[in-house]
């Protein structure tokens, strides 16, 4: 969705009313399919089982051994549903097909927005059985409660998010909005503007680069006001947000600030109780487009007109604030290209929340059993990271060296591959 | 009986877009009823969405092991399949997990599960064609599928 937003900025065309709710309502599909998959898959079985929990039990087959063969069902049916839908307005869920310059390829039918609505109807009641489960499962649970928001789990940044002109939360469109820990807005900015606000440090040992704040500056893996590093994410964009345009998750958002303490939060773990509530608003927002009269209009492309030349397209991915940016040619053939992706927002946080989870949790003399090594883990696995997006090289091969250390930090093993000479 | 030949890859990364080069292949082939061509570029949870109320899955896709040679075709069960790192991704489960989870939940899923896996040589460059190794057992991998779903 960003690189098609990109590319009305490239041809300097607006999208028809019809074509953008379109879009939008496909967007919610998409983030009701992918959070879903995210909470009950990867990040559930740490909660339902337990952090330190057997790694074969660990994983979906132990949730659904766990909370009943008809959730199970009921979580593949909403995915399903969620794709089922982005199937018909993208013509394939994953990879679609349908966005264009100016718009979108094809209205939909009155058969299918009722089919559209019926099934929002029941993301909606999946949504809300899903914040009970994370309610009943881990809230009700002192331990878990103590685990998400005790320190080791906790860090302190700037948060980045799409906001509406009433700085609600919003993941198709609108301005990025960036507060600092106290929550106070300190940028807000149009896409095309990102340059003048996020740069970008590189690390020899990494081909994933650091963006920060050009504001602050970059000033080392420090958290804090005075370091530049923010973060994105579902906690992020509530946190960067005053709040959201659906009621129910409204409510579950107040409920959620008032439990942590106020806003922002900066447990990191608080990331999978944002996602909830963002499943909760992504299926009322699905429910209201579905039943918007106008997403039936056959107006869905404006044909652009202009000579194609430079445009940036930023959208609220699942994971965070994800920027597509391209330069082209006259004929529009992409010459230049630059992608910033949630992962990569949030690569130097996670490196700090893998850090210091380690060092709480892994002591000299201590036995470092598979439980600990999985509370680490769960400081990564909250990203709900994607390195595939974020570590984007052209040339087609991927020079590596991996070097293994033993504790007294002499070389173990090497291990190589297309390096240079 | 309901038959779905299932080409998985990434059709812009070389050889790892050879199940796909042989779905293509085999769709002008199999012009009978019964039997579904598709090609996709998806993994577990989706995969449960595309294998649902068929009897039949024959699977093509690439592969690349510590010994094998570009160009080897391993004819595989998904039991084959329980310790493999691509078959999973950061977002979703892994393949093995994916179908004991539909076969739990009393998801339609085939009886059978075959898989055609092509040993690679190259799944890290961008291009639309495979290496020559890889695009000459093509049809060796063409003529195998048509002889598992029984077709002269």
């Amino acid at each position: 969705m960003a690189s098609c937003k990109a590319t009305d900025a490239v041809y300097h065309v607006d999208p028809p009313p019809a074509a953008k709710k379109l879009r939008e309502l496909f967007y919610c599909a998409h983030m009701v399919h992918s959070h879903i998959a995210h909470f009950y898959a990867l990040a559930a079985p740490d909660f339902v089982l337990g952090p330190t929990s057997d790694p074969a039990e660990r994983n979906i087959l132990g949730v659904v051994a766990k909370v009943g063969l008809e959730i199970g069902s009921e979580v593949i049916k909403h995915r399903a549903y969620a794709q089922d839908i982005q199937n018909v307005i993208g013509g394939k869920a994953t990879h679609p097909v349908f966005a264009l310059p100016g718009g979108v390829s094809k209205p939909i039918t009155e058969e299918e927005r009722k089919d559209f609505e019926e099934k929002a109807k029941s993301e909606v009641e999946f949504a809300k059985f899903s914040l009970k489960l994370f309610n009943d499962v881990v809230l009700a649970n002192k331990d878990y409660l103590a685990l998400i928001t005790g320190d080791i789990y906790t860090m302190k940044s700037y948060y980045m998010g799409l906001v509406d002109s009433n700085n609600r939360i919003n993941f198709y469109d609108g301005d990025v909005r960036v507060v600092d820990e106290d929550g106070k807005e300190i940028v807000r900015f149009k896409p095309a503007e990102y340059l003048d606000y996020i740069a970008e440090h590189t690390e020899p040992w990494s081909y994933l680069k650091f963006p920060f704040l050009k504001k602050i500056g970059w000033k080392g893996f420090i958290e804090g006001r005075e370091s530049g590093i923010y973060r994105v994410s579902p906690l992020a964009r509530l946190n960067a947000a005053d709040g959201i345009a659906t009621p129910l998750a409204q409510a579950e958002y107040e409920k959620m600030y008032q439990t942590l303490g106020g806003k922002p939060v900066h447990a990191t773990l608080a990331f999978h109780w944002a996602r909830l509530i963002e499943l909760l608003y992504a299926a009322e927002r699905l429910l209201e487009l579905s039943q918007d009269k106008e997403i039936t209009s056959p107006e869905v492309r404006t044909i652009p007109t202009a000579t194609p030349d430079e445009g940036v397209g930023i959208v609220e991915a699942p994971r965070g604030t994800l920027i597509h940016h391209y330069q082209t040619d006259s004929k529009g053939i992409v010459q230049k290209t630059n992608l910033i992706v949630a992962t990569c927002h949030n690569y130097p946080a996670m490196n700090m929340s893998i850090k210091k989870v380690a060092q709480a949790v892994i002591q000299k003399g201590q036995e470092v059993s598979e439980g600990l090594l999985n509370m680490v883990e769960m400081a990564f696995r909250a990203y709900d990271p994607c390195f595939g997006c974020a570590t984007h090289t052209l040339p087609g091969q991927m020079p590596l060296e991996v070097i293994i250390y033993d504790s007294q930090g002499g070389v173990v093993r090497r291990l190589s591959q297309s390096l240079p000479g | 009986m309901k038959t779905l030949v299932l080409g998985l890859g990434n059709p812009i990364l070389s050889d790892d877009g050879v199940g796909i080069r042989v779905a293509q292949e085999l769709r002008s082939n199999l012009e009978y009823e019964g039997t579904a061509v598709m090609e996709a570029s998806v993994a577990g949870l989706d995969l449960l969405d595309l294998l649902t109320s068929y009897d039949k899955a024959i699977i093509i896709d690439a592969i690349q092991t510590r010994e094998g040679r570009p160009g080897q075709v391993y004819r595989l069960k998904v039991e084959d399949f329980m310790a493999t790192q691509h078959a999973s991704l950061l977002h979703d489960v892994n393949f093995a997990t994916a179908l004991e989870l539909g076969r739990r939940l009393g998801i339609p899923l085939p009886k059978e599960i075959v898989v055609f896996a092509v040993e690679v040589e190259d799944v890290t460059t961008f291009n639309e064609r495979c290496t020559p190794k890889v695009a000459q057992i093509v049809p060796v991998v063409v003529d195998m599928v048509m002889r598992e779903l029984n077709v002269e």
